[in-house]
């Protein structure tokens, strides 16, 4: 079953912000699930754990137009004909090598981005009417901030099949395809045909300066949020 | 024989009227839980405050509240009466009276937890006061989590 492998060489595909962002979004979506499984006083860790998890979308969704050449949304947001026949691909038989995201996958990024986003907003405007109200929720009436928290709670099983859906998807790569898709999400580098690693190589790189910044953008603009009530009281 | 029909009618209308007395309707029981259960809410959340550290822990305060809480926290389980799970306004899911016997369990394991939090209000006990509005907190979400609408 496994597809003949080419000749593989290793070229460099994620930089360093691409996969610190995926593992610390990893690492915070298990504390903000089991944290909000457990409450009680473990729900402050959980409000951490969500503001974390806005400031590492924010900032993805800044990278993903000034990031290093496959982090950039340009480079792996595709039409919905390619994606259908990437998808017809990874069925069948054969393998495709893809520098970055694949089709499937970038869809997977953009809704993962955009769910993860929701459920925070939610989340900053929640009431769970025992101890604990997300930042903004003294700014909206009690209604409104009870129907946040309910949507709060049903969107949350919903992240939670996305989140398997993409584990199954690496597992299937890895299994049936033969690709390794986690070590190059570790150590940057990927192993593909040699025509595909030498675009890789020439791809645009990443600005650490430009990487720093805006991570100090996206927490500076949770932080604000989060104190909100304390920066600008009355 | 007369007189017994009209005792036995008497006695009859009497009963009536007393059962219907007794017997307030479904809302009310609905009514009754929710109050119930919104002054736990009024009383607890300035704990939660005090817990995180968004409040100084005041003594007098805390044996305030811990005190009508022990009360407040025996009141709303007759709201949740047979027959009720359907009236008024309700977010309380039908599990509640399916599964009784759980639904008991986590409401008598919150009362507990509560009067270890009143202990602690009246030892003026800070530090094991914080951790304890903690595990009030999570015994409130065990029973949301299963018999409350999402």
């Amino acid at each position: 079953m496994t597809p003949p492998a080419p000749a593989l060489v290793a070229a460099p595909v994620w930089d360093i912000f691409v996969r610190l962002f995926h593992w610390s979004l990893a690492t915070l979506v298990v504390i903000a699930v089991v944290t909000g499984k457990v409450g009680g006083n473990a729900i402050q860790w959980h409000m951490v754990a969500g503001g974390g998890i806005l400031a590492l979308v924010l900032f993805r969704v800044m990278w993903g137009f000034a990031g290093g050449e496959y982090a950039r949304f340009i480079s792996f947001v595709a039409s919905p004909a390619r994606t259908l026949r990437f998808a017809r691909g990874l069925i069948g038989r054969g393998h495709e090598y893809v520098i970055g995201h694949n089709p499937l996958g970038g869809w997977m990024v953009l809704a993962m981005l955009a769910l993860f986003t929701t459920q925070a907003v939610f989340g900053l405007f929640s009431n769970d009417e025992i101890m604990t109200t997300g930042p903004l929720a003294r700014y909206v009436s009690d209604e409104t901030s009870i129907a946040f928290m309910s949507r709060h709670r049903i969107l949350a099983p919903v992240l939670i099949v996305l989140v398997a859906l993409h584990i199954a998807a690496v597992l299937y790569h890895l299994f049936v395809k033969n690709e390794n898709l986690v070590r190059p999400m570790l150590n940057g580098r990927k192993s593909l045909p040699a025509a595909l690693a030498a675009e890789a190589r020439d791809g645009r790189k990443a600005s650490i300066a430009l990487g720093v910044t805006l991570l100090a953008v996206a927490i500076a603009v949770v932080v604000t949020v989060f104190q909100w009530s304390k920066l600008f009281p009355g | 024989m007369k007189s017994l029909t009209r005792i036995a009618i008497t006695a009859g209308l009497l009963g009536l009227a007393t059962t219907a007395l007794a017997q307030p309707k479904p809302e009310a029981y609905v009514k009754e839980r929710q109050s119930a259960l919104s002054l736990m809410g009024w009383y607890f959340g300035p704990l939660g405050a005090v817990a995180k550290g968004e409040k100084p822990f005041n003594k007098d305060e805390a044996v305030r509240a811990t005190t009508f809480l022990v009360q407040l926290t025996k009141m709303p389980w007759e709201g949740f009466a047979a027959g009720t799970d359907k009236a008024g306004n309700t977010k309380a899911r039908p599990e509640i009276w399916a599964k009784q016997d759980d639904f008991k369990k986590k409401a008598d394991a919150m009362q507990a937890e509560v009067a270890k939090l009143a202990q602690y209000a009246s030892a003026g006990d800070e530090a094991n006061f914080k951790k304890q509005v903690g595990a009030v907190g999570g015994s409130c979400k065990a029973c949301h989590d299963d018999y409350r609408a999402k």
